[in-house]
């Protein structure tokens, strides 16, 4: 029986960067070549992935609708593991085609419809990736009053000093 | 005695007759997620099983795609 489907595909931005129709036409092919009756397939969007997927933080996905006999799928879902330029892929069986989904497909067909060139990866240190903005903060010495008294001929005197100040700042209040 | 805490009010109302969930929507999906990034609770969301079920099925289907993340 032929169902209606929407799949969402992740492509490497290396594959984009060097043609975007090029990179339509590798899931489009992949999609025909299982017996599917392509009915429209767009850029849904580039942007930035929420986790690094083989070594990738940014990529483009793919928004196709399809129509196929159920069994085809296991023939696309090998197609699409195998082919190392289809990052992810996300496959459902929907009712209907959405309205306006084929005009938005149509626009990418019109000449002078140009695919936006996706920026370029960004290299994020390890210190950035865990510690966000903190990482370009100075390095603070930490204070003294908070650690353990350190051991020395110097650590009473401190210490003494740090008491000091405690107690003026008690007067004070 | 324990002082009781005022349960905080749900997210966001959803009248169950509304299309499903999209996994696409991901700006709507990211406020029901806890800052580590968990789905919050049915009590939290403010949803009934099936809405509830409905987003969670949603919110897994953008994490695969990487439009979200597993943890933060």
């Amino acid at each position: 029986m032929t169902n209606t489907y929407e799949a969402m595909f992740l492509l490497d931005n290396q594959v984009v960067r060097a043609d975007w129709r090029q990179a339509k036409t590798l899931v489009t092919d992949l999609l025909a070549k299982n017996g599917a009756k392509v009915l429209c397939a767009r850029r849904w969007d580039e942007r930035k992935l929420a986790y690094t997927i083989r070594g990738r933080t940014r990529g483009t996905y793919l928004l196709a609708y399809f129509e196929v006999d159920g069994p085809a799928l296991n023939g696309m879902r090998r197609d699409f593991e195998l082919d190392e330029r289809v990052l992810r892929y996300l496959m459902l069986r929907v009712d209907a085609l959405p309205a306006g989904e084929l005009e938005k497909a149509a626009e990418e067909g019109v000449e002078g419809y140009v695919v936006p060139t996706p920026p370029t990866e960004e290299s994020v240190s390890y210190e950035r990736a865990v510690f966000g903005d903190l990482a370009d903060r100075p390095i603070q010495e930490p204070s003294r009053r908070n650690h353990a008294p350190v051991e020395g001929p110097d650590a009473d005197g401190e210490g003494d000093a740090a008491e000091t100040n405690e107690a003026a700042v008690a007067e004070e209040i | 005695m324990a002082e009781s805490r005022k349960p905080s009010p749900p997210i966001a109302s959803r009248n169950c007759d509304d299309p499903q969930i999209d996994y696409k929507e991901v700006a709507y999906l990211l406020k029901f997620l806890t800052p580590q990034a968990q789905i919050v609770s049915r009590k939290r969301s403010g949803f009934c099983t099936q809405c509830q079920r409905e987003l969670k099925q949603a919110i897994k289907r953008a994490r695969h795609l990487g439009l979200m993340p597993f943890v933060q």
